[in-house]
C-alpha cells in the first residue's frame, strides 16, 4: 500500500467536509536544494491502519487529500535526511474553539478555495513525549492547508577511518611529554653551564637538599633496596657498604 | 526535550560503528531488481524532450516502476507501486513528455521520468483501471504543455475520463450506461474511441465502438461490429492499436484459423488467413504495431508453434481502409521475440531469437541488419533460454540499420540489453521475489569437515593412517603455494592489492565465503556466492507454477553440502547440490527430518495449527497434543519465535560493575508466542518453554494497532518484540515501539535461584519447586522508535563471544538497521544517572527515545525494497556475522558487533609497521655505540 490515498473530486460538491494537507519542504540548512532529496522521499500520516502514504512531488510537497476526521502522525522517511515529526488533528478534535481563535491571530494558511473542509492543524510533535505535548504551530487552516516540515539533521551514514596522521600523532599527551622531558634531558647540561657560578652553587645546593636527593627518599631506598643485607638484618650499612665500593673503585 | 534526546543520542556515538566509506559497496552487495518486465509497459524513452540518452522505463509483474539505464543497466530510479487492489498496470509516456503515467488497481499517477518525482496523482471513485492511454494530438484549444491522459475506469457503469496531464484533474468523464463490459479506450488520429464487448444472447461478443469528442467527452457516434459469431472471449482479442495513425482492433476466430482485423473509424472487418505451417496447432498469436502517432500504417503478426515461428507483415491502405499483406519472415526454429520501433515514420521490426538478432524495415523484407546473439551470462541449469519479449531502438542511417539495442526478456527471468548481438548488460529479474534463503556452506570446507568427522569415529589407529594420508595428500599444494608465497606477501605489503578477487568457490580463511540458496515465489531456484559480491552461480526453474501461485518452499541444509526443499503443498522433496544446482536423489530419511523443522534435535516439536500452539513427539504420524497452547479468549496467535537452534553463548552470566554475576536464564527450547485481541486492540506476549509447554512469561500491551507489523526476535537470554500505537489507545504517546526483555535466573545477583544445588533438571518439569520460583527474572524496558519494523534478526557469531545486534528491516526507509545491544539494555537505569558500577557496565541512563542513528544502517546509501526474510551466519571469524536480506531485492554484508578485533583492518598500514620497525633498527644501531661509550665512561672517567 504505497500509493497516495489522494483522490479526484471532479464532480463532488464543493460542500463535502474534505481536508487536504500539503506539506512543503523549503530550502535549509540541512536540505539546502530540496530538489536533490531521493525521490524515494515520502510522508506518511498514520492514525491506526495501514497508514496513508505521499510521494515527494515536483513541488518539493506532499499532497493528502481527503482526509478524514481523526489525529494523525506525520513522518517524512527520506535517505539523506532527517525529518521532525507533525502532529496532525483534522475535524473538531481537541480544543477547536481556541485554535479557531488562534486562526485569526496567525493568519490562516489558506491555499485553495475550499472554505467549507474540515479544520487542520498541524504542530511539531515530540516522539517519547506526551501525545498532547505539542510544539509550534506548522499549519492551521480549513479545506486545503499548507504546511511546512522542517528537516531536523542530515543522516551521516559513514565511519571515516582514523588513519595515520603526524599531526595527531604528536598531539597525543604520551608524545607531548616524551617530548618535553628529551627537550629536559637535552637542554638542562647547558642550561647548567650558561649558569653563573653563584646561581649554580645555590642549585646544586638545593638539589642536595631535595627530598628527591637524599637517603631518606623511600623512593631511593626502594630502589637500592638490598635484600642480602636487609636479611642479614644491616638494615643502615648498606648505604655505607655501597659508597665504600664505588670509592674504591675512584681510588684505583 | 528533543534537545535531551539529542543528548542521549551524542552519548551513544561512540559505541556507534558505522559502515566504513572505503567498505561500503565493496563489502555488501546488492541486487536492486524490478520484477519481470511486461511487454505492454517497457519501453525506451527519452527523460525529457531534447535528451540525447533515452531510458528503459517498466512497470514490472512486482508492480515496481523503475527506470533503467541502458548503458549499464543499473536503477535511475524506481517507486514500489503495489497495491492490495491491483489486477492490471499500464504504463505510457508521451512523445517529447517528461512524464511517465502509471496505473495500477484505482490509483493513476504521473512520475517526473528524469529523477522518479511524482507529478500528480488521482484515485479514481469508480474503480479500477481499465485502461490508459495518452492523448498524443491535442486539440487546437488546448496549446502546449503536458499531454493529457484519458483513462477507462471499469465500474458498475464504466467511466471514460479525460484528466489533466499537468494536475491529474478530470477534464471531462463520459459514463457508459450501456452495461457492456468495458475493453479499451483509444486516442489516436482519428479521435477519441472507447470499445466495449456487448454480450449477445448466444453468447459471442459484440465489438462497440463509441467515439467521443475530444474536448468535450460527448458521444458524436458509435457502432458495432459484428464479430459475435468469432468471439467468444476476452482473451482471443489481441490488440487494440492506440496512438498509432490507425489504430486496429485485432482478434482471432474460435480456432486461430484468421485474424479479424478492424480498422476504428470504419465498420468492415478484413479477415486475414492463418496457414498453419507442418501441421502443428498455433500456439499464440501476437501482433506488434507501432505506437507513434506520425509512424507507417503497418503492423507485425507473430505465430508462434510448439516448434518454430514466423512472421508476417501488412500494410494498411488508410485511403481505401484495406489492409494487405507486404510480405512474410521466415519461419525460424524455436522461440522468438520481435520488437517494433520508430524512427521518424519508418517503422522497424528487431526479431530475437535464441541465436541471432535481425532488423528489418516494415516496407519491405530487406534485412537491414543481422547479429549472432552470444550466449547469456548465469549458467542455466534448466533448459536453453529463449526470449519471450523485448522492447528495441534502432539507429538508422541511410536505410540500414547501424545499430540496434533490445532489452529482452529471456524465459530465464533475465532481462538484458543485447547491443548488436552482444550481451552489455544482464539483470536477474527472475530472483525477485524470493521467499525462502538458507546459507550453505562451500563445498570444500564441507570435504574437510566430513574428512575429520571421520577420523573422529574411526579406532585411533585407523584415525591416525587417515589423517596421515590426508595431510600426505595435501602436500601435492605446498609447491604451488611456496610459488604463490612470495607473490602474496609482496602483495600484501603493496597496500591496495590485498583485495584478491574472491570470484572462486575456493575456501578462505576468514569463512566470508558461503553460499546462499534461494527459492522464489515463481518456482525458481538459484545460488549466489556471498564472497563473491553476491554473484549468481546456477539458476533453474525447479517447480512449474501458475501465474496466480507462490512457491514458499522450507529449505534445510543436508549433508554433503546439499539443500533440501520441501514443499508442504505441493508434497514434494529435492535434494540439492548447493555449489552446482544437481538435482540428487532423495533419501527417505531425509525427507522424514522435515516433519519437524522448528525443533531439529529437540524431544519435542510443535506447530501452530487451528489457533493453537501444539507440541508432539516427533516421528509420530498422528500424534495427540503432548501440550496445546491456547492464548486468552478472543485472542488469535500472530507468530511463534523459537530461540535459534544453533545459538552459541559465551558467558553464562552477565558480570556487573561490582564484579558480581547475575546468571542468565539459558533455556535451549524457549519459545516466544505473539497474539492480538484484535477488538479490544491489545498485543500479548507469552514466553513458552516448548519441552513442557509452561508458560515461563506474559505481557500484554494495550492500545495497539493489531493491523500493522508486530514481529519478534528471541536470542540468548533475551527477546524482543515490536508494534505500533493506536490512534484510540489509552497510552498517551503515539508512534512505534520496541521492547527488549532480558531473562536471568534470579533478581539477586551471585544466585541461581532453585537450580542453585539441584544435580538434575527436568525439561518436562522445570517448575518442580512450587510456585513461581523456577520462572526467570525478567527485566524490560519499552523504547520508543521512529519507524515500524517489519522483520527482526539477531546475529549470530561462532562463539557467541562478540556482543549481538539486533537486526531489523525498516520498510518505509528501505533498509536495514543494526541496533547495538547496549542502547536497548532492559538494564539501563531509569530516572537517574548510571552509578560508577554501572557506567563500567557500559550502562546509559534510561531515554524513551531510540533514534536509529544513520551509522546502524548497514545498507548505508543503498535503498533496499521488500524485504521479508533475513538470515545471519557465523563466519570463522569471531567477530563477524554474514547477514542477508531477501524479498523483492537481494542484499548481503557482513557485521562486526564489537569492531573487526580479530583482524586487521584496512587501515592497518603495513608499509608504516615495516617502517617503523626499520626506523627503531636504525635508532637502535645509532644509540648503540653512544649508549656503550657512555658507559664505560661512566667507569674509567674520573669526575
Amino acid at each position: 500500500m504505497r500509493l497516495p490515498t489522494t483522490i479526484l473530486l471532479p464532480f463532488l460538491p464543493i460542500l463535502t467536509l474534505a481536508a487536504d494537507l500539503i506539506l512543503q519542504i523549503h530550502p535549509s540548512q540541512h536540505v539546502p536544494n530540496p530538489s536533490l532529496l531521493p525521490p524515494t522521499t515520502h510522508a506518511t500520516l498514520h492514525a491506526s491502519g495501514p497508514p496513508a502514504t505521499a510521494y515527494l512531488t515536483r513541488a518539493n510537497t506532499f499532497e493528502f487529500r481527503n482526509l478524514t476526521t481523526g489525529s494523525y502522525l506525520l513522518n517524512v522517511h527520506c535517505r539523506d535526511v532527517v525529518f521532525e515529526g507533525l502532529r496532525v488533528d483534522v475535524g473538531g478534535v481537541g480544543a477547536v474553539g481556541e485554535e479557531e481563535g488562534d486562526e485569526q491571530e496567525e493568519g490562516v494558511k489558506e491555499v485553495g478555495g475550499k472554505e467549507k473542509g474540515e479544520l487542520v492543524q498541524v504542530w511539531q510533535t515530540f516522539r517519547g513525549n506526551e501525545w498532547d505535548n505539542k510544539g509550534e504551530v506548522r499549519g492551521v487552516g480549513r479545506g486545503r492547508v499548507a504546511a511546512e516540515v522542517r528537516a531536523v539533521a542530515g543522516k551521516e551514514y559513514y565511519q571515516e577511518r582514523s588513519g595515520f596522521s603526524v599531526l595527531s600523532f604528536l598531539k597525543s599527551p604520551m608524545i607531548l611529554m616524551a617530548l618535553f622531558s628529551l627537550g629536559l634531558i637535552v637542554g638542562m647540561p647547558y642550561l647548567m653551564e650558561n649558569m653563573d657560578p653563584e646561581t649554580r652553587a645555590e642549585f646544586e645546593e638545593m638539589q642536595k637538599k631535595s627530598p628527591l636527593a637524599s637517603a631518606n627518599n623511600p623512593a631511593a631506598q626502594l630502589q637500592n633496596f638490598d635484600l642480602a643485607s636487609w636479611m642479614a638484618g644491616k638494615s643502615t650499612g648498606a648505604d655505607e657498604g655501597e659508597n665504600g665500593g664505588s670509592s674504591q673503585v675512584r681510588r684505583r | 526535550m528533543r534537545l535531551h534526546a539529542l543528548l542521549s543520542l551524542a552519548s551513544l556515538l561512540p559505541s556507534a560503528l558505522a559502515v566504513f566509506a572505503d567498505d561500503a559497496y565493496h563489502v555488501d552487495y546488492h541486487h536492486a531488481l524490478l520484477g519481470l518486465p511486461q511487454q505492454h509497459t517497457s519501453f525506451f524513452q527519452q527523460p525529457y524532450a531534447g535528451s540525447k540518452a533515452a531510458l528503459i522505463y517498466t512497470l514490472s509483474d512486482k508492480l515496481v516502476l523503475g527506470a533503467v539505464n541502458p548503458k549499464d543497466g543499473h536503477i535511475v530510479w524506481r517507486q514500489s507501486l503495489a497495491s492490495s487492489d491491483a489486477i492490471k498496470s499500464w504504463l505510457r509516456a508521451g512523445q517529447g513528455q517528461d512524464t511517465v503515467v502509471a496505473a495500477v488497481g484505482s490509483h493513476v499517477t504521473a512520475w517526473s521520468a528524469a529523477d522518479g518525482r511524482l507529478v500528480w496523482s488521482a484515485e479514481s471513485l469508480s474503480g479500477p483501471v481499465q485502461d490508459l492511454e495518452i492523448i498524443e494530438i491535442e486539440d487546437s484549444e488546448v496549446s502546449a504543455g503536458p499531454k493529457d491522459v484519458l483513462v477507462l475506469f471499469n465500474a458498475s457503469t464504466p467511466v471514460v475520463s479525460r484528466l489533466d496531464g499537468k494536475t491529474g484533474q478530470v477534464k471531462w468523464s463520459f459514463e457508459d450506461e450501456s452495461g457492456d463490459a468495458p475493453l479499451q479506450v483509444l486516442a489516436s488520429g482519428a479521435g477519441i474511441h472507447y470499445v466495449s464487448l456487448h454480450t449477445t444472447l448466444l453468447g459471442g461478443l459484440k465489438i462497440k465502438v463509441v467515439s467521443l469528442d475530444q474536448s468535450t467527452g460527448h458521444k458524436t457516434d458509435q457502432y458495432s461490429l459484428s464479430s459475435e459469431s468469432d468471439l467468444s472471449s476476452v482473451d482471443s482479442i489481441l490488440f487494440v492499436g492506440a496512438n498509432s495513425a490507425s489504430p486496429i482492433l485485432a482478434w482471432t476466430d474460435k480456432f486461430s484459423r484468421a485474424l479479424k482485423v478492424n480498422i476504428v473509424g470504419t465498420k468492415s472487418v478484413a479477415s486475414l488467413d492463418i496457414e498453419g505451417k507442418d501441421g502443428v496447432g498455433i500456439d499464440t498469436i501476437s501482433l506488434h504495431a507501432p505506437l507513434a502517432t506520425n509512424s507507417m500504417p503497418h503492423f507485425l503478426v507473430q505465430i508462434q508453434t510448439a516448434q518454430s515461428h514466423w512472421a508476417d507483415v501488412y500494410h494498411i491502405d488508410l485511403k481505401r481502409s484495406l489492409i494487405s499483406k507486404a510480405y512474410s519472415l521466415p519461419r525460424v526454429a524455436g522461440k522468438g521475440a520481435f520488437a517494433t520501433s520508430t524512427v521518424d515514420a519508418n517503422v522497424y521490426f528487431t526479431r530475437i531469437t535464441a541465436d541471432e538478432v535481425t532488423v528489418v524495415s516494415s516496407v519491405s523484407h530487406g534485412i537491414l541488419g543481422r547479429w549472432p546473439l552470444k550466449a547469456t551470462a548465469v549458467p542455466d541449469l534448466s533448459d536453453q533460454p529463449y526470449p519471450v519479449s523485448a522492447v528495441s531502438e534502432v539507429v538508422s542511417r541511410s536505410g540500414s540499420a547501424q545499430a540496434v539495442r533490445s532489452a529482452v526478456l529471456f524465459s530465464n527471468g533475465e532481462w538484458a540489453l543485447i547491443r548488436n548481438g552482444e550481451v552489455t548488460w544482464s539483470r536477474p529479474e527472475a530472483l525477485a521475489g524470493v521467499t525462502a534463503a538458507i546459507w550453505a556452506e562451500l563445498p570444500e570446507t564441507e570435504s574437510l569437515a566430513d574428512q575429520l568427522e571421520i577420523e573422529s569415529h574411526g579406532n585411533i589407529l585407523a584415525a591416525y593412517i587417515h589423517r596421515v594420508k590426508r595431510h600426505a595428500g595435501d602436500l601435492q599444494y605446498l609447491p604451488g603455494w611456496l610459488q604463490k608465497l612470495p607473490s602474496r606477501i609482496l602483495a600484501n605489503f603493496s597496500g591496495g592489492s590485498t583485495r584478491r578477487p574472491l570470484d572462486g568457490l575456493q575456501k578462505d580463511s576468514f569463512g566470508f565465503r558461503k553460499l546462499i540458496v534461494v527459492a522464489t515465489e515463481k518456482g525458481r531456484m538459484a545460488a549466489l556466492n556471498a564472497g563473491g559480491s553476491g554473484k549468481i552461480l546456477w539458476s533453474m526453474d525447479t517447480v512449474p507454477l501458475t501465474a496466480e501461485e507462490k512457491w514458499t518452499p522450507q529449505l534445510r541444509t543436508s549433508s554433503g553440502g546439499a539443500i533440501a526443499v520441501h514443499d508442504q503443498a505441493r508434497g514434494l522433496s529435492l535434494l540439492i547440490d548447493a555449489a552446482t544446482g544437481k538435482l540428487l536423489p532423495v533419501d527417505p530419511h531425509v525427507n522424514s527430518a522435515f516433519r519437524h523443522p522448528s525443533t531439529g534435535a529437540a524431544v519435542v516439536s510443535y506447530s501452530l495449527a487451528e489457533g493453537e500452539v501444539r507440541a508432539h513427539t516427533p516421528g509420530q504420524e498422528n500424534p495427540i497434543p503432548l501440550w496445546r497452547f491456547l492464548p486468552a479468549t478472543d485472542e488469535s496467535i500472530l507468530d511463534i519465535t523459537p530461540r535459534p537452534a544453533d545459538d552459541p553463548v559465551a558467558s553464562i552470566g552477565k558480570v556487573l560493575g561490582d564484579r558480581r554475576v547475575l546468571y542468565k536464564y539459558l533455556n535451549p527450547n524457549l519459545v516466544l508466542v505473539t497474539a492480538v485481541h484484535r477488538t479490544a486492540s491489545t498485543l500479548s506476549v507469552y514466553l513458552l518453554d516448548s519441552t513442557s509447554g509452561d508458560v515461563l512469561y506474559t505481557a500484554s500491551h494495550s492500545g495497539v494497532d493489531v493491523t500493522r507489523k508486530i514481529t519478534s526476535a528471541i536470542s540468548e537470554n533475551w527477546f524482543t518484540y515490536s508494534y505500533t500505537l493506536d490512534v484510540s489507545s489509552s497510552s498517551l504517546s503515539r508512534g512505534h515501539q520496541l521492547v527488549v526483555a532480558e531473562l536471568y535466573e534470579s533478581a539477586i545477583p551471585d544466585d541461581r535461584g532453585p537450580l542453585d544445588t539441584a544435580a538434575n533438571y527436568s525439561s518436562f518439569q522445570p517448575a518442580a519447586a512450587p510456585g513461581d520460583v523456577a520462572k526467570p527474572h525478567v527485566v524490560s524496558q519499552t523504547f520508543q522508535i521512529s519507524e515500524e519494523i517489519s522483520k527482526m534478526s539477531v546475529t549470530q557469531t561462532r562463539q557467541g563471544i562478540t556482543s549481538r545486534q539486533l537486526l531489523a528491516v525498516l520498510p518505509e526507509s528501505n533498509s536495514i538497521v543494526g541496533i547495538p545491544r547496549n542502547v536497548i539494555d532492559p538494564r539501563r537505569p531509569v530516572g537517574r544517572d548510571p552509578t560508577p558500577a554501572e557506567v563500567t557496565e557500559g550502562l546509559v541512563r534510561y531515554s524513551p527515545v531510540v533514534d536509529f542513528d544513520p551509522k546502524w544502517y548497514l545498507n548505508h546509501k543503498r535503498e533496499v525494497f521488500g524485504i521479508v526474510g533475513l538470515i545471519t551466519s557465523p563466519s570463522l571469524l569471531e567477530s563477524t556475522s554474514l547477514i542477508f536480506a531477501y524479498g523483492l531485492d537481494l542484499f548481503g554484508t557482513r557485521v562486526t558487533p564489537s569492531f573487526s578485533f580479530d583482524v586487521l583492518g584496512k587501515d592497518f598500514n603495513k608499509l608504516q609497521m615495516l617502517a617503523t620497525v626499520v626506523a627503531l633498527f636504525v635508532g637502535v644501531m645509532f644509540v648503540a655505540p653512544l649508549v656503550r661509550r657512555k658507559q664505560i665512561n661512566s667507569r674509567w672517567q674520573i669526575t
